[in-house]
């Protein structure tokens, strides 16, 4: 009677088939699903003669997916973030130093513009000094607040990162957690597809934040390990990252591992982690010190020109600038009390003289040196230094786009195997339902044989 | 290769964000007319954008500077011109006193006018401007070029107590002009004239006597000095205006050229943008269609 057996093991199997069907149509819009399908065997025949066989049995329940095309997804994943989080960065720097009015440019512009000015006049008109002094207070307030931007960009990457700290723990614990769940699932016997669904979607967003290794080990545990070989997770054992340091303190990076304490350079860890700290180390910081140099030596050198010459009362100049490093929103500033009378643009004493005047003047075209510049005229630093901003943030937005290219490219591939495809769904429903349907007439035969074997006996 | 139905769906979503983009950024450079919106859509081109700017800042302040002292110099010329005119007429004043028929009442006469003369120039040396400062004493602006030392000899109670330093005015990339002027050699002729006048001022002064004859014959040929350093300022002011103007005009054409270099590299080409902006609304709306015919399709529908 091995036929109504090996229907009924055809119907049971076209079952299951349908209900991976269903669990696969259910999940078409579920993030990270990796579709499932039962593999079907036949099953073999007993040992005697003239046995066709036993009937068909689900072997398993298939994954399809592809560890390899996971790996690139996930290192692509690194260095989307890599690029991705520093982008609105420099796009504000840009705007705020690029813009043609508020630029340091212009403010040195205007205030040379408005030295001119006096020597075209008359070197002793009041409301010509005046603008002087109001043109050296605009240049002063737009030094503060480009130094005001970095401050405010710097506090805030400072947060970004430890709220990005934060989630990867929450990460990595999730990994270790899952790891230690599967390992109990395999040895039970339990199917673990939808565990192992989890820990790729955590993995994924852990390697946004920071470059990843990931090794499977035989018994269906994933252990992670940074890019610079301290491991994150091994097995059910997360380690922790802690980012320390406040306002004003360089940010230090710790990894906590099984009671031992690891530094971490921030900028060799990629991810979005790799990329901010990449973003203050090598454009924020030295754009930074070097506004901060142009404003410093442009006061340095008006302040020492004024010295050398005569206010109108015929007194020795004092100096126009107060300029304190790393000031912050104060770096530069007018000098309190500075009258439009203590301007020294006499060389001499005579209240017509302009010799100090054309010494000042001249300024604009003298060299300064400005960190990652080099030597550069005090008139051109800024202008350079927004080139380089514009180079470093048109450099980010390549890597950004082509990076993103991979991306797609790397979920397109990880889908095209693991991905849903509901006409697949709709063909495999059919085909089980008739298979289903078939051995149910199997069945049906069958049985009318052996009503047929029963009439004659009867 | 296999297509899950979700990489389609994404597949839709990363054209219509990218067609949408291009848009936008299309759109805003239309807008501001503007063909660099920040310096990484062309860093090269925007320092060079920069640079023009600055050089233009430079150029804008130069002709400033030109304009102000062509005014200045506008001004002091018709000072001199003034001063001119009055010496003229006190030199013909003086050629009439030397001639030797005249009576003493009529020499006598004489007093009041070149009094008045005197004056006149001694008030037009020490003119000042609307800020108090004098414009005939070289630098030394807050001093009055001639001063008047009523307690001093005949003949040296006026004296030029400015200087005859230059005050340079930049006009160009390290061309300077000087802006001021001073009157140094005037009080000569002042202190000449206040002679002739204590001279003439004797009753019955007698125009043959040598004495007084040596004391107008000198002014006369203090006249001719001072007539001859008036108008060779004028003059000089004249020729300096000149060349202002040439440089003007010089600055005015490198200026026009940074201009259009300027628009060149910074000003958007509308045409291509336009056209560029037409291809790209074409390829959403394209995406939209095909979306609307594809998500249609399913085999459920038909089961």
């Amino acid at each position: 009677m091995s036929m109504i057996n090996n229907a009924l093991s055809g119907a049971l199997a076209a079952q299951m088939a349908l209900s991976a069907s269903s669990q696969n149509i259910a999940n078409m819009q579920t993030k990270g699903y990796t579709r499932q399908g039962a593999v079907l065997t036949a099953v073999g025949p007993d040992p005697r003669e003239n046995s066709v066989g036993n009937g068909v049995r689900v072997s398993s329940l298939q994954r399809f997916s592809d560890g390899y095309k996971s790996q690139h997804m996930w290192r692509a994943a690194s260095d989307v973030g890599q690029y991705s989080q520093t982008q609105p960065y420099l796009t504000q720097l840009e705007r705020v130093m690029g813009d043609t009015e508020a630029s340091v440019s212009s403010g040195i512009d205007k205030f040379f513009e408005a030295l001119n000015a006096v020597a075209g006049v008359d070197p002793t008109s009041t409301p010509l000094r005046q603008q002087v002094l109001t043109t050296a207070g605009l240049l002063a307030q737009r030094f503060n607040s480009l130094s005001n931007v970095f401050s405010a960009q710097l506090q805030s990457l400072r947060q970004q990162r430890s709220a990005i700290v934060d989630s990867a723990n929450a990460a990595i614990a999730d990994i270790a957690a899952l790891n230690q769940e599967i390992t109990y699932a395999n040895s039970v016997g339990i199917g673990t597809s939808a565990l192992v669904d989890a820990r790729d979607l955590a993995i994924d967003t852990l390697a946004s934040q920071m470059g990843l290794e990931v090794s499977d080990q035989p018994d269906g545990v994933r252990n992670v390990s940074l890019r610079t070989g301290q491991a994150l997770v091994i097995g059910g054992v997360g380690g922790k990252l802690t980012a320390s340091g406040g306002v004003g303190v360089a940010q230090v990076f710790n990894l906590d591992f099984a009671g031992t304490t690891y530094g971490l350079d921030a900028t060799l860890l990629g991810g979005q982690l790799g990329g901010l700290a990449t973003y203050e180390s090598s454009t924020l910081l030295p754009l930074q010190q070097g506004v901060e140099d142009i404003a410093g030596q442009l006061a340095s050198k008006v302040n020492t020109q004024l010295a050398a010459g005569f206010t109108m009362a015929g007194n020795p100049g004092t100096p126009l600038f107060v300029f304190t490093a790393g000031g912050g929103a104060n770096m530069l500033q007018v000098a309190p009390g500075f009258q439009t009378a203590d301007l020294a643009f006499s060389s001499n004493g005579t209240p017509g003289d302009t010799g100090n005047l054309q010494s000042l003047v001249l300024i604009k075209g003298q060299a300064i040196n400005v960190t990652t510049l080099g030597t550069v005229l005090i008139g051109d630093a800024d202008t350079q230094l927004v080139g380089k901003l514009g180079v470093d943030s048109q450099q980010n937005k390549a890597a950004l786009s082509t990076n993103e290219t991979v991306r797609n490219h790397a979920v397109e591939d990880w889908q095209a195997t693991s991905g849903v495809n509901q006409d697949e769904e709709a063909v495999n429903l059919v085909e089980f339902q008739n298979m289903y349907q078939a051995n149910m007439k199997v069945m049906s035969v069958a049985n009318a044989i052996f009503d047929a074997t029963m009439a004659m006996m009867g | 290769m296999r297509i899950a139905t979700s990489q389609y769906q994404s597949t839709m979503n990363l054209s219509l964000q990218l067609n949408q983009e291009r848009i936008t950024y299309l759109t805003q450079q239309m807008a501001s007319g503007k063909r660099i919106l920040l310096p990484s859509d062309d860093p090269v081109d925007n320092v060079r954008l920069s640079r023009l700017q600055r050089e233009e800042s430079a150029l804008t302040q130069y002709r400033e500077n030109i304009a102000a002292v062509k005014i200045r110099m506008t001004k002091t010329e018709g000072y001199l011109s003034n001063m001119a005119n009055d010496i003229t007429s006190g030199r013909d004043l003086l050629v009439w006193a030397s001639d030797g028929g005249n009576p003493p009442s009529d020499l006598a006469a004489m007093v009041s006018p070149l009094t008045a003369l005197r004056d006149s120039l001694f008030y037009n040396s020490n003119t000042i401007d609307q800020e108090g400062r004098y414009i005939f004493s070289g630098t030394a602006t807050a001093t009055a070029p001639i001063s008047f030392n009523p307690l001093a000899a005949l003949g040296s109670r006026y004296s030029f107590a400015g200087n005859t330093a230059t005050q340079l005015v930049v006009v160009g990339n390290g061309i300077t002009q000087v802006s001021n002027e001073n009157l140094s050699g005037l009080e000569q002729l002042l202190n000449q004239l206040d002679q002739t006048i204590a001279t003439l001022s004797v009753p019955g002064v007698d125009p043959n006597n040598p004495a007084v004859r040596a004391v107008l014959g000198a002014n006369l040929d203090g006249f001719d000095d001072a007539l001859d350093l008036v108008s060779g300022k004028v003059a000089v002011l004249g020729g300096s205006q000149n060349i202002l103007s040439t440089m003007d005009a010089n600055h005015a054409n490198v200026s026009l050229s940074n201009q259009m270099a300027i628009n060149d590299i910074g000003q958007v080409d509308m045409g291509s943008a336009a056209t560029e902006l037409n291809g790209y609304t074409t390829a959403l709306q394209a995406t939209y269609k095909s979306y609307s015919r594809i998500s249609g399709l399913s085999l459920f529908a038909t089961m």
